[in-house]
Formats: structure tokens, sequence, C-alpha cells
């Protein structure tokens, strides 16, 4: 599958130098093709500690990788009726499942009510970031990728949903509304293993205001765990049969690792400045929920300059999570296995903790108006017991430094 | 080395865009309601930022190949950006399903017969190449 992926981005790269970005009118005007890709090679992670930039992908401990990076997308446009479109776009990258859930990334139908309100219904983005529309679009922003600290937590594509867009004019600018609500379905990768969360309800608010340089953007989401399922419900179910009086606490340590039916509520602001020669770019989010796993707070800023084709670029990053693990109280009687279980259940509260701060450099060179390559190194610095974002092999015991090196070519067709 | 500095700078000319050039019209079907638009309302269209209506349809922007050096100077006029620029920033109206990008036609002819026999399109021409059967509704002048 890797390299089927590879192999037809290569493919898509040179196909996509013969043809215009306007996307193939496949004969008739109702019907449009697009597409976008992205081939790169990234170096990234230690032996023990795996590096992702989407939870959901497998992660890579160390030495060089054509598939962190590597993304294809094709997109199909139609208009149906007067005023009405559909749209379904296809995503194949590396991820942790590979089945037809994941690879629709879109499927929707769009509605233009009035020229300042628009509906959607269907399979659509998750708009939670500046870049959460088209986050795997690496020809549509200035970074090699997506900022770890910032887009992983919430490796979210798509929900199954509807929304509803309001737009009008406001002085020099445009001030947009959006309200949306549905459910979610992510199959994503952590240091406890595979998992499948499903959320519902998922809904939330955007507001935001654009002119020809600035754009600030105000969001908030909220949803509840509807299931979870992957290996930590094997260790559920072990701590919920303990006996009270070998451990007393073990069904609290359940309860409190159990995200099911819990609420998380999201929080971001985002402000960003381009005058065709500098772009900055900060984006800052709290996520606040009765899963203590979840709760964290993270941002960035990103200060860009462009020289003609080129633009070089900094970002400073963090991310970290609101308040410590839970004290894992040992059992009152001293068994191996109950041992062995306490050792578990301590690593299991630690491992999804974030403390980590990163600074990138970084340069977009774009060589004709549908091909970019782009460089980037990420150095970053994570604190013991801060490693919730990476996949870690062994628990982290110290403070450790890594260091990410990114080429890649992002083209559209 | 010396190498690498000339493919800097070529790249870097290569982006910009031909200074000798005409002044630019903005044409709609001669049966439009629309009479004039301001360079707003051009930069709106061509951006993808609103919806316009005109005979009772969306309005329909139909665009130059990239490779035209019409099509560089149109944007550059009136959004300051480069066509890879534009790309970019179509590329996150198109792969996020809210806008299409203009449409493409692949000569001045093509352009104009598609505005002659399409009520709600919009495109643009060289001013001395404005005939009676368009109607133009902004100037781009180059030296503005």
């Amino acid at each position: 599958m890797r390299l089927l992926i590879l192999f037809i981005t290569t493919w898509l790269l040179i196909f996509s130098n013969v043809h215009e970005v306007n996307a193939f009118n496949l004969g008739s005007d109702r019907f449009r093709l697009s597409g976008f890709g992205t081939v790169g090679v990234t170096s990234a992670g230690k032996k023990q500690f795996g590096y992702h930039k989407e939870r959901n992908q497998n992660a890579q401990f160390g030495g060089f990788s054509a598939f962190n990076d590597s993304v294809i997308g094709l997109q199909l446009d139609a208009d149906l009726i007067s005023n009405l479109t559909a749209t379904v776009q296809v995503v194949v990258e590396e991820r942790v499942k590979y089945d037809f859930n994941n690879i629709v990334d879109w499927a929707f139908l769009r509605y233009q009510i009035t020229p300042k309100l628009v509906a959607r219904a269907g399979r659509m983005n998750a708009d939670l970031f500046m870049l959460s529309e088209y986050r795997n679009v690496g020809f549509a922003y200035l970074w090699a990728h997506p900022v770890v600290e910032f887009y992983t937590p919430i490796s979210l594509n798509h929900y199954d949903g509807l929304d509803f867009k309001y737009i009008r004019p406001v002085a020099s600018g445009y001030l947009e509304f959006k309200v949306y609500g549905g459910q979610t379905n992510s199959d994503i990768k952590v240091s406890g293993g595979d998992l499948n969360l499903r959320t519902r309800p998922f809904y939330g608010a955007n507001a935001s205001f654009r002119t020809d340089l600035w754009r600030f953007r105000l969001i908030y989401a909220a949803t509840e765990i509807y299931s979870i399922h992957g290996q930590i419900t094997g260790l559920l179910d072990t701590l919920n049969q303990v006996p009270q009086s070998a451990w007393p606490q073990a069904a609290e340590l359940s309860n409190k690792l159990d995200g099911e039916d819990k609420r998380v509520s999201y929080y971001s602001a985002g402000l960003a400045y381009d005058n065709n020669f500098w772009l900055v770019q900060s984006e800052i989010a709290l996520i606040s929920s009765g899963w203590e796993s979840v709760n964290m707070r993270n941002g960035y800023v990103s200060v860009g300059r462009r020289f003609g084709p080129v633009t070089l670029y900094s970002i400073a990053a963090s991310a970290r999570t609101i308040g410590k693990p839970t004290q894992v109280v040992a059992p009152l009687v001293s068994t191996p296995t109950l041992s062995r279980l306490e050792t578990v259940t301590r690593n299991v509260f630690n491992a999804p903790h974030i403390n980590q701060n990163a600074i990138s450099l970084g340069m977009r060179w774009d060589l004709n108006p549908r091909v970019a390559v782009k460089a980037q190194w990420d150095h970053t610095w994570v604190k013991k017991h801060g490693g919730g974002l990476l996949i870690l092999k062994e628990p982290l015991e110290k403070d450790i430094t890594l260091n990410t090196f990114s080429l890649n070519l992002n083209f559209i067709f | 080395m010396r190498y690498l500095f000339i493919i800097v700078v070529m790249s870097l000319l290569m982006m910009l865009p031909a200074q000798a050039m005409a002044d630019i019209a903005v044409i709609v079907h001669p049966s439009s309601e629309i009479s004039e638009l301001t360079r707003r309302q051009v930069v709106d269209i061509y951006m993808g930022r609103t919806v316009v209506i005109s005979n009772g349809k969306t309005l329909v922007p139909y665009d130059k190949p990239e490779n035209s050096i019409i099509r560089a100077n149109f944007y550059h006029r009136l959004v300051g950006k480069s066509v890879a620029s534009v790309n970019a920033y179509w590329a996150r109206l198109l792969f996020t399903g809210r806008a299409s990008p203009p449409r493409l036609v692949s000569d001045r002819v093509m352009m104009l017969e598609t505005i002659e026999n399409k009520p709600n399109s919009i495109g643009y021409v060289k001013f001395e190449d404005l005939n009676s059967n368009v109607k133009m509704v902004f100037r781009i002048k180059v030296n503005e």
C-alpha cells in the first residue's frame, strides 16, 4: 500500500506539469476533477521514541522515511442543479488503518441558499484550525508540514454532519460565521496501541474576519466521547475486576482512564497577516475535559519573508498538558500480577502527558505556479513524562531533544 | 556556486510580471444588469470571496492560462500576488469545497466568445481587444 501511494504520487507529480491547475472539465462544465499531492522524505524520531505528524499515522523511529509526509488527493466537483454542487475528495496517505472510512475524506452537497448563506451536508472537514480545512494540501500553506505541537493533538480530518456559513461585508473586510454539528469516527495511534475513537454529538461555531492583509478567527467546538475501542479497554476491564480490598484505588483509576461519555471542549484563536512580503501566523488553543488525558493548551507563532519565489520562515511552538497525572497509589496486597498492573496503569496515566517546545526553520520555493519544494528543520525539546505526542516504546524518564528534517515536493493539478 | 547564483536570479526574474502591458478590461455579457463593478467587487469575484448575481444566476468568472502575461498582470494589479501565490490561495478554497477557481479559456478569442455566449459570465481582455459584443464593467489601468 505504501509503495502504491509513493508510485501514484510520483506519477501525478509528473502529470501535474503538463496540465493546468484549474481542474479537468471531464467533457462538461458541470464536472471538474482536481488533485493535490506531496512527495517527501523525513528524518525523524529515535529508536525508542516514535514521531508522527498526525495521530492517525504510524510512527517513525529514526532513519529516513518517504511515507510520513507523502500524500495524494483527488477531488471531483459536480454542479448538479443551480446553486447545488456535490464534492467528493479521496485522500490516500500513511494511515493507521486503510479502509473506506479513512480514505474518503469528504463527500458533501453544498447549497447556496442566498449569496450570503451556504449550507453543506455530508462528510466535511472539522474546521478547528487555520489549516484544518487544507492540512493535507501542502501546496496551499507555507510550512513543510503542519506544526506538530498544535495540529497533532487533534488529528481529526472530517466529521459527518451539517454546517451553515453566513458571510457579509463589513468595513474593508468580510465577517463570517459558521455553525456545525455531527459526529466523528477516527482511527488513531497512541503509545498504548491503536484506538478507534467515536464522538457524538460533535458541534461548534466559528467567527472570522478577514481583509486583504489580515485574518482573525475564534473557534469553539465541543463533543462527547461516544466509544473508545483498543487495548485500553482490556486494562479498564482488568482494573474493574480487582477487589477493592486488594487495591481500593483501582475502580477510581479505571473511571479516570475511561473517556466514554466524557465531554471535551475546545477553544481557539488565530491570527494571520500577509502583505505579500511578510507572512505572520499564530494560533493558541485550550482543550478542557473531564477526561484528564486530553486537557491541554498549545500555540505557535510563525514568521516568514518572501524573496520572489522563495520564502524563508521560522516557527516557535509549545504544547503542554494542564495538570499533573493522577498519582497511582500502590495496591494494599503485593502480588506480582498486581505489581505489573500498577506499573502498566501508572505508565498509561503518564504516557498521554505532553510537555514539549520546538523551534523550526524552513524554506518554501515555488518552482512554478503548481509545484513548490519545501525544506524544514524542527528542533524539539520534550520534557520528562511529557512525550504524549510521541509513540513511546518505553516510559520517558528524562528530558530529550529530537531533530526532524523534512524535504518535500508539493503540487496541485 | 556560480550556476546556483544564476538559477536563483533567473527564478526571481521569472516571478516578475512583464511591465510592458496594456490596460485590462473586465467584461460581461452585454445583456447583464451589471453596468459597473468596483475594484473590490472584481477582486471578490476572482478570489472567490463572494457570490454576485447577474441575470438571475451566479456570475461565473473565466481566466486565462497561467502562463499568459495578461493573467500575471491581472492578478498582480488586482491583489499584488504572483500566479503561484494566487494558485496556493485557490488551492485552499478549492480543496476545502468553498469555491471553484475561475474556469479556463485558452486564448483571447475563446475569452471573447465565452463572454458573448454566456449571459452570466465575466472575463478580462486587453483594453485594445474590446468589441461591441461584450460590455466593460471595470478597467485596470497599467499606470495606476
